[in-house]
């Protein structure tokens, strides 16, 4: 039976161990350059210490390193081409060239056939995920570690255990679609559009509240508080001592700023010194305001958001294999 | 004698138009059964419901006593070849063997392979690179391998040329006669079957409209010609299945419960073909197996 799967399947199978080849292959031949650089110009050094600020050196660094950042796009999309070409024709190519006929009419039973050629697809869909993930969690710790950006979302999205959530969601997704529309490529487009949209909004909108966020206020003045904690700040805004507005993130808009300091008064046809904001921010006792969630949890985000995305595996699994025995063609 | 397919009352609706509609029939064990119909007649779909890859919406089959579909048991008792053969074409002939293996418990692999070698088919050629009559052969290879009881063949011979039915019809009566199988051919020709059926289902417009043994259906028909009149009642005729007239003459095929000995009427046999199409140009007319089969039971399919 996994051979009969293996047989069909081997063309997607191998193309996908090729490119994950292709991908260890990079990050091999790029890791160690950045790894030495992240010592070499001291800012490993500097950020274990944890009480220096190593903006500068932080911001040398990922102008360096940073065009790389380009293969956090591929790795977004890797989980997705799974479900396109490996989830999608698996049930959907068997009806388009009538060979489900054949198959189900040999001595087992669709859930069986169903069951092994999922079980070889979707173990190696995890597998891939993982050791993709391993190696590029690896590979991009000192790129994460100077940006401070464990938690953010794109890069809280390839690292850690939630990409082989991911791979399992875009092949259930490809499976399903498959089943229920029974043409490859709709089947595909179908998948890739589901697979975009839950992960948008999940990033956009869900994983912000998998927990409630804390809120911190510090003085507008001296280093954010929170640097290096590898916290995901969701939002940021500078207010005066009764909690009025006086700008969005971590500065100020004039216009809000102005009634309170009569020295601001616009219309002496002059941009105001630095010296004028800066004391009447003191004066109205600015602060910044963020909410946040703490970068302790991260696994738990990490555990939430791949039971979430397990869960739509399963459901979408349940689905299809209900679909397989009972709908017929 | 029991039946190795029994359809009662059966249908098969798609949306608003029925495929297949209060087909009742019984193919007796043992049987080389003709399932013959013009195009859209219903017979993919009665062959479709045998093998349980269709659900009836109405009435009940039964192979080999299960029912198709809800019980895995009967799924090594039968051999499948769908309408156009479908393989997998990027798989070798030894791969569709394999795969026949790895799908079945049941499984002779040295008669396959023997088959397919004595037809001159070789194994590491792919499926897809197959002749229309070598493809039909794998297909057919891969399902008397199960040694099934029971062969479904959809319009097994459609595609092939004359020489290619000769050898596709050889090798599926060796294997029908080797494991005294019972099979159902599909085909809108009977003349392709005549040869080796010996039991005739005809089906038109989504109904059953003749069921028997082929022998005794030609016993019970005869062709009378005379000259030119009208026609009411002859003594041993149940029904006129088709007549017509030229300027001088009346010919009728008419079914039959005893001699006609009307002297005006020259009596003749009739050839199957000519059953066949005069049943088809009428669809009114029937010659089904008389109250034998049972009042059609209600059964609650789910």
């Amino acid at each position: 039976m996994i051979w009969v799967a293996w047989r069909q399947h081997r063309l997607q199978l191998l193309t996908g161990a090729l490119l994950l080849m292709l991908t260890g292959a990079f990050l091999l031949a790029t890791g160690p350059g950045i790894f030495s650089a992240f010592r070499n110009t001291g800012l490993a050094h500097c950020l274990a210490l944890r009480t220096s600020d190593c903006g500068d050196l932080a911001d040398a660094f990922l102008n360096r390193y940073g065009s790389l950042q380009f293969v956090v796009a591929l790795f977004l999309v890797l989980p997705a081409l799974g479900g396109l070409f490996w989830g999608a024709p698996l049930i959907a190519r068997e009806v388009e060239q009538g060979t489900h006929g054949l198959a189900w009419t040999q001595g087992v039973t669709r859930g069986r056939w169903f069951g092994a050629k999922l079980a070889l697809l979707g173990a190696s869909a995890a597998a891939g995920a993982a050791i993709l993930t391993w190696g590029l969690s690896w590979w991009s710790r000192p790129l994460v570690a100077a940006g401070d950006q464990r938690f953010t979302p794109g890069i809280f999205d390839i690292r850690g255990i939630v990409p082989i959530a991911y791979a399992l969601f875009a092949v259930a997704l490809g499976v399903a679609a498959g089943a229920l529309i029974r043409r490859t490529v709709a089947a595909m487009a179908v998948a890739f559009a589901g697979f975009g949209a839950v992960r948008l909004a999940v990033d956009l909108w869900l994983r912000r509240h998998y927990m409630a966020p804390r809120v911190i206020s510090s003085t507008f003045f001296g280093p954010s508080p929170r640097s290096g904690s590898g916290d995901w700040v969701l939002s940021t805004k500078t207010v005066d001592a009764a909690g009025r507005l006086l700008g969005a993130g971590r500065g100020i808009d004039l216009n809000l700023v102005a009634p309170r300091c009569p020295a601001l008064q616009p219309g002496s046809g002059q941009f105001p010194g630095k010296d004028v904001i800066l004391g009447c921010l003191q004066r109205v006792g600015a602060r910044v305001v963020s909410v946040y969630q703490p970068g302790n949890r991260y696994w738990a985000f990490q555990w939430i958001e791949t039971g979430i995305f397990v869960l739509l595996a399963a459901g979408l699994i349940a689905v299809s294999f209900w679909w397989v025995r009972r709908r017929v063609s | 004698m029991s039946a190795a397919l029994v359809a009662t009352g059966l249908g098969k609706r798609y949306r608003r138009r029925w495929a297949l509609r209060e087909c009742s029939l019984e193919i007796p064990e043992g049987r080389v059964a003709a399932l013959v119909g013009p195009n859209g007649a219903g017979k993919t779909t009665l062959l479709h419901l045998a093998t349980g890859l269709l659900e009836p919406t109405a009435g009940s089959v039964r192979v080999l006593g299960a029912v198709p579909g809800k019980d895995p048991a009967l799924l090594p008792k039968f051999g499948f070849v769908a309408q156009d053969v479908p393989l997998y074409r990027n798989f070798t002939v030894a791969d569709m063997l394999a795969f026949g293996r790895g799908m079945n418990a049941r499984w002779d692999d040295a008669l396959a392979r023997e088959r397919l070698d004595r037809l001159g088919i070789p194994l590491d050629d792919r499926v897809g690179h197959l002749s229309g009559g070598q493809r039909a052969q794998v297909a057919l290879a891969l399902a008397l391998a199960k040694r099934p009881q029971m062969l479904l063949l959809d319009e097994p011979l459609a595609s092939l040329d004359p020489l290619a039915r000769r050898d596709f019809l050889r090798v599926l009566m060796e294997g029908v006669a080797e494991d005294g199988a019972t099979a159902v051919l599909s085909s809108h020709l009977i003349s392709d079957l005549e040869r080796v059926c010996d039991y005739l289902i005809l089906l038109s417009s989504a109904r059953t409209q003749v069921a028997g043994d082929i022998e005794q259906l030609l016993s019970v028909h005869r062709v009378l010609t005379g000259p030119r009149r009208d026609v009411d009642r002859i003594a041993g005729v149940v029904e006129v299945v088709q007549e017509s007239h030229t300027e001088r003459q009346t010919t009728l095929l008419v079914r039959t419960d005893g001699p006609i000995l009307d002297p005006a009427w020259e009596v003749h046999e009739v050839g199957l073909e000519d059953l066949v199409l005069a049943y088809l140009g009428q669809p009114s007319a029937s010659a089904l197996p008389e109250p034998r089969l049972a009042p059609i039971r209600k059964e609650v399919s789910r």
